[in-house]
């Protein structure tokens, strides 16, 4: 392993936060669409 | 196109090429001309990573798949961000522990030289032949629309991006490649607040919104489950994740860009910057789409957006029928103006009953549209037999040359150009490091210097800009070769991805399990394509479970080694 492999992402402590994050956004931009389109049905 | 136009995209086509080149004059050994001396951040890795994915048909298609299907192609990208995630926590580390130049490096290491060579060898065929189809696609529709040469805008695409691949490598492709991000979001952006000013009086973005609402253009997610049904949320969370893992996890061309990385942790912020930016910016290209159907339900719209094969159609003997269609196409166009300014008046008046008279009355008038225009394709279809009949990838830009300003088109077309040159740039650069790495160098001269392998690489990228761009001169009287291609590409994906799901999770699978289940499983495929209606993005997964599955099956038949 090298170095970078512990590195800690920016602005996280750990990168499964990190992970977390981009699965959270993608989850909220599914729910937006999704009241986007039942609101224009 | 005017010469403020012409100034703004040599200008900026010019600026990013000269500038590749020169940031990357001195590019010399071969960790530097094939990995860019890992030395790239994670920002730069990300807008890289997005340009390669992003190809002109990505600006041309998109946008008109959204005025004729409205969003719900958002839904194919569902999967990306997760599978970003996945790439970011096996394939990255592994990547970098062994210190590859390519993806296909890894198995050899895992499995053996025989199962590293097929996955390579199906990257160069696949690779290879769709790279010619990067280059012609958007050259026949620019052609087309804007009367440019076609033989000419192939060879200056093709010759440009030979160009500063040759001299700077995966450094000089890295550095154009965020100018050329920066020119396309800007564009996009730029062209979305544009449509909205360009609306009638009194309609903004709300009321946009509503017509395109009422319209059925926002629907942009669906939660049934039909395999057969190519965008619904399972298809892109499940089939999208699949094909995004094999994409970003296998393709060369993707895994070049972030193996440049100075650490793991920079190339999985790169990969994660494309997971969080890539679905808005889908979401900002479908939505200019949107908009600028909105706009045509307020002036006139082109009966057929493809112009050239219209004056075709208008040379032969059908020219009656076909002045009789633009009449009706007319006609039908005031009847859905009149609805639509009503919805938007009852809309405004907060009057519902009004609103949804005026929403079946604008509905009729668009399937009247729908069926002129079906019936122009079947006179288009006699008079340019062969030839591609989906005029929707001409809307968007027939909608930039006739209806934006001065300046504005010439950005436009510097996006779309930008577009192809970046993708182009990907894909030769990854042709030519798998071919020297895994097959020049692995089989053929393995002992040559540094300065030898980085001298081939550049002869392997000319030969490979000069393959694809014959091939996108030929590519017109190749039609129907250019869709087996497409096709192809897309049946390829699931087997090579379930040979490197074997490599990284399945210990006990054996280097000949894996490379025999990888044959038998590209002809099911095969079949189960001309047997079934499965939706393309399935076979990712399909491939996947058989490779796996009759990998086990063949473990205890074939021997561990040979």
């Amino acid at each position: 392993m090298t170095k970078g492999d512990i590195d800690p992402p920016p602005f996280f402590k750990s990168w499964t936060a990190m992970y977390w994050l981009v699965i959270g956004v993608l989850a909220g931009l599914v729910g937006l669409f999704y009241l986007i389109t039942i609101a224009y049905q | 196109m005017s010469t403020l136009d012409w100034g703004v995209l040599i200008g900026t086509i010019a600026f990013i090429v000269l500038y590749g080149v020169w940031k990357t004059r001195k590019t010399q050994h071969m960790s530097g001309y094939l990995r860019a001396d890992n030395t790239e951040r994670w920002w730069m890795m990300g807008l890289s990573v997005m340009a390669t994915q992003a190809s002109a048909i990505t600006f041309l298609s998109t946008p008109g798949q959204a005025f004729d299907d409205g969003m719900r192609f958002i839904q194919f990208y569902f999967g990306l961000p997760l599978a970003m995630v996945v790439l970011s926590v096996t394939a990255i580390p592994l990547y970098y522990r062994l210190k590859v130049y390519t993806a296909y490096e890894y198995l050899e290491s895992r499995f053996d030289l025989k199962t590293r060579s097929l996955a390579a060898m199906l990257f160069l065929l696949q690779r290879g032949l769709s790279t010619g189809i990067t280059i012609y696609a958007p050259a026949i529709i620019l052609s087309a629309i804007l009367g440019w040469n076609l033989t000419a805008t192939i060879l200056f695409i093709g010759v440009v991006v030979t160009f500063y691949t040759v001299v700077g490598g995966t450094k000089a492709v890295s550095q154009t490649q965020r100018l050329q991000m920066a020119v396309m979001l800007g564009g996009m952006l730029v062209a979305a607040i544009v449509v909205v000013r360009l609306l009638p009086n009194g309609i903004g973005f709300s009321e946009a919104m509503e017509v395109a609402g009422q319209a059925g253009k926002l629907n942009l997610v669906d939660l049934s489950f039909n395999p057969s049904d190519r965008y619904n949320l399972w298809s892109g969370l499940i089939g999208g994740f699949f094909l995004s893992l094999s994409y970003f996890g296998t393709d060369q061309s993707q895994v070049g860009r972030y193996l440049g990385g100075e650490t793991i942790a920079q190339s999985r912020l790169g990969l994660l910057m494309n997971g969080l930016v890539k679905v808005p910016m889908q979401f900002l290209i479908l939505l200019v789409g949107v908009l600028v159907f909105v706009f045509y339900q307020f002036y006139a719209p082109p009966l057929y957006f493809n112009q050239q094969q219209a004056a075709n159609v208008l040379a032969s003997d059908k020219a009656p029928e076909w002045q009789h269609l633009e009449t009706e196409n007319q006609r039908v166009f005031q009847q859905k103006k009149t609805a639509s300014l009503a919805l938007v008046q009852a809309h405004q008046a907060g009057d519902e009953e009004a609103e949804e008279e005026a929403a079946a009355l604008m509905n009729q008038a668009e399937e009247k549209r729908k069926e002129l225009r079906a019936n122009a394709q079947k006179l288009v279809k006699n008079y340019n037999q062969g030839t591609d009949l989906k005029d929707t990838d001409y809307v968007f830009l027939t909608f930039v040359t006739q209806q934006l300003p001065n300046g504005l088109v010439g950005l436009l077309l510097a996006v779309v150009l930008c577009a192809a040159m970046g993708s182009t740039a990907s894909a030769f650069n990854s042709l030519a490091s798998t071919t020297v790495v895994d097959v020049y160098k692995r089989s053929l001269y393995p002992k040559a210097s540094d300065d030898h392998y980085v001298q081939a690489s550049r002869w392997f990228t000319v030969g490979w800009g000069a393959v694809s761009i014959l091939f996108a001169l030929f590519a017109s009287q190749l039609e129907n070769l250019i869709q087996a291609v497409n096709i192809l590409g897309s049946l390829f994906y699931g087997t090579i991805l379930g040979v490197f799901i074997a490599a990284f999770y399945f210990r006990r699978l054996t280097g000949s399990a894996v490379f025999w289940a990888a044959i038998i499983t590209q002809f099911i495929i095969f079949l189960l394509y001309f047997t079934t209606q499965i939706a393309y993005l399935w076979y990712n997964l399909i491939g996947v479970a058989l490779v796996v599955g009759i990998g086990f099956m063949l473990v205890p038949l074939l021997p561990k080694r040979g």
